[in-house]
């Protein structure tokens, strides 16, 4: 039998008001919620974030001290010495969140193991091309993925590798203090790499800018992605998972 | 078997009596071995096997041979106003044969130096100031028609041990800065089968030589070094955690620019930059021209003359961070970096700006809206 074709339906009218985000999927209820990111990951991500804030503002203050302590009498003041408590408790913090993550490495889901972090399949480098489109306005839909796409990848793995120097680079300064201790010793390699220790001083100040600079783009992607591609990439490292489109295909989805 | 002086050797006066000449008292001398021994870190108990070490007739000679250097090293030892009984042991047993300070000259000088190196062979101690350049087949400096290299490695031969004295002989100094036109290289860059330690500082303190110089007397080897060959018991903690204004360091007082009233004050030489935090040296401890002051006593920052290639890697010396490439990155690493920082969060602005106009065009041109179930263009994607 044949359906009967319908009237000419009007046109809704136009939607009021101004929404960044073009694509707000249909309450249809389709959804699955995928879990993404495990407890322990989430915790190192936050706890790495809050360290390295700390660590900057301190650090900043050590390499060059922005204010300084009035008074005659140094007695009472222990601002310097404060500034690098925090530093050094801060650092720890940071080892310990790369220590953890490390481990994620080999007990963690396929999107937090080793094979996460490396973009070296060649459909990973057609996907970034395509990712870059997105960003350049010249891309209606980036290429799905649950996990990290192939930028995130490379980007991640980027700023695990600054702060793989950094503290490789702070151990060498903060074993100075105790000369022939374990640290000193187990970093005497570090200067010697190099070009002596005031070339370590360089290189720990500048990925410091590197690290500030990561921030606002980490930031504003993670927020454009979920305010324009509704990704729910803000709630997966809060909560571990995010809703997708029960239908939507997704590349690393099927990967081992 | 016997060392014989040899003729050019100023007196054949023993060590006590010259001691004694000078008005230093048996006791005194005691006080003094015992101090040398605090300060080696051997215990006060070793003070008289010391005393016996440096009065003996039969101690192992010293030989001191000057290259490419300033003579300031000496000077640093010699040049004392009141000179100390340190100085006066280190004349006595350390300058049998020394370029600068020895009577004769020419051959005479030569033909000494021979006989005196083979006479004592495999016994004596080398003393070698001054740096040895290697480029040119070492042109860049010859003694009597024949280069440091070789000379270095005629005496080096025969040593029981080798102090390299001075930042020099440590690792080649200001003539081994880049671009170091005549290749200058330290003493244990040329001799790799006899024991060096290093005794750093452009010039180093006296005390140290002293000590050291002693400790081989005694113990017959050298003092314990760290990973530069330097003797731990003088370059073994940082001037940082020696220093009299590391409170003020730690309380947030500093001078910022010399002569303000955190100069006039004392305090920590920090952000004019003290080099202190990177420069193991016993300067707060030992001091210098007889124990009067020292650099950042003085309110001048420390310049880091005891670490290995401090031309370049600790300038600019009143600079927190080295000038990587020489041209000045270091009073731009900040503005760059701030510059990025800044740029990156407008570039996001920007980019986030021209978003949202992108987004507004692409949902004009796909209006009107349709059902959002039914696949049509605006919709979302299955
Ligand atoms: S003056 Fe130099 S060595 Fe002394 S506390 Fe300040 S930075 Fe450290």
């Amino acid at each position: 039998m044949s359906a009967t074709p319908l009237p000419p339906q009007p046109a809704p009218p136009r939607p009021r008001g101004f929404t960044l985000g073009h694509r707000i999927p249909p309450p249809s209820g389709e959804y699955r919620w995928v879990y993404l990111w495990d407890a322990p990951l989430r915790a190192m991500h936050w706890l790495a974030a809050i360290a390295i804030v700390a660590l900057a503002v301190t650090g900043f203050y050590i390499g060059k001290p922005y204010f300084i302590t009035g008074g005659a009498e140094s007695a009472d003041p222990f601002v310097m010495g404060w500034m690098r408590f925090i530093h050094f408790a801060s650092a720890a913090v940071l080892v310990m969140t790369a220590i953890v993550r490390g481990y994620w490495l080999l007990a963690g889901n396929k999107f937090e193991r080793f094979a996460a972090l490396f973009p070296v399949r060649p459909r990973d480098w057609v996907n970034m091309w395509k990712q870059a489109k997105f960003y350049m306005l010249m891309e209606r839909h980036p290429p799905a993925y649950l996990g990290h796409n192939p930028m995130q990848q490379l980007s991640y793995t980027g700023i695990y590798l600054v702060a793989a120097v950094m503290v490789v680079t702070g151990f060498a300064l903060y074993g100075q203090s105790n000369p022939g201790g374990l640290i000193n010793r187990g970093f005497a390699w570090v200067p010697a790499l190099a070009g002596g220790i005031q070339m370590v001083r360089f290189i720990h100040h500048v990925l410091t800018w590197v690290l500030i600079i990561f921030i606002p783009m980490h930031i504003y992607l993670a927020m454009r992605a979920d305010t324009l591609e509704r990704t729910g990439v803000i709630s997966s490292i809060i909560t571990g998972g995010r809703f997708v489109d029960a239908k939507e295909k997704f590349i690393d989805a099927e990967d081992a | 078997m016997s060392f014989a002086a040899p003729s050019w050797f100023p007196a054949t006066e023993s060590v006590e009596d010259e001691l004694a000449r000078r008005g230093v008292s048996r006791r005194e001398f005691m006080e003094y071995c015992s101090s040398l021994c605090i300060v080696l870190g051997v215990g006060k108990s070793e003070a008289p096997r010391m005393a016996a070490a440096i009065l003996a007739d039969r101690r192992p000679s010293v030989i001191w041979i000057q290259l490419q250097e300033c003579t300031g090293c000496v000077e640093s030892v010699i040049r004392t106003s009141e000179p100390s009984i340190g100085t006066l042991v280190l004349d006595q047993i350390s300058l049998d044969f020394s370029h600068t300070l020895m009577a004769a000259a020419g051959h005479a000088a030569e033909s000494a130096a021979a006989a005196a190196m083979a006479a004592e062979k495999g016994k004596y101690l080398l003393v070698v100031t001054g740096s040895i350049p290697l480029a040119d087949d070492g042109i860049y400096l010859t003694i009597g028609g024949r280069t440091a290299k070789v000379i270095l490695e005629e005496a080096a031969e025969g040593a029981a041990a080798i102090i390299a004295l001075g930042a020099c002989a440590h690792w080649g100094s200001v003539q081994a800065a880049r671009p170091n036109p005549t290749g200058a290289v330290g003493v244990s860059e040329v001799i790799k089968n006899r024991p060096v330690v290093n005794i750093a500082g452009c010039p180093p303190i006296a005390d140290v030589v002293t000590a050291t110089v002693a400790h081989f007397l005694t113990f017959g080897r050298l003092p314990a070094v760290d990973g530069d060959g330097r003797p731990l018991f003088a370059y073994g903690a940082r001037i940082h955690d020696q220093c009299p204004k590391r409170a003020n360091f730690d309380a947030g007082q500093f001078v910022e620019k010399f002569d303000d009233e955190g100069a006039r004050k004392g305090w920590c030489l920090y952000e004019v930059g003290c080099k202190g935090p990177a420069t193991f040296s016993p300067c707060p401890i030992f001091q210098w021209n007889s124990h009067t002051d020292w650099p950042i006593g003085a309110g001048h920052p420390c310049i880091g003359c005891t670490e290995r290639g401090f031309w370049d890697t600790m300038t600019p010396f009143y600079g927190r961070l080295p000038d990587v490439g020489g041209f000045g990155i270091e009073s731009k690493v900040d503005i760059l970096g701030a510059a990025l920082a800044i740029g990156a969060t407008a570039g996001v602005v920007a980019h986030a700006a021209a978003t949202s106009v992108h987004q507004m065009r692409e949902r004009k041109r796909s209006l009107p809206v349709v059902d959002p179930t039914s696949g049509g263009p605006g919709t979302p994607k299955a």
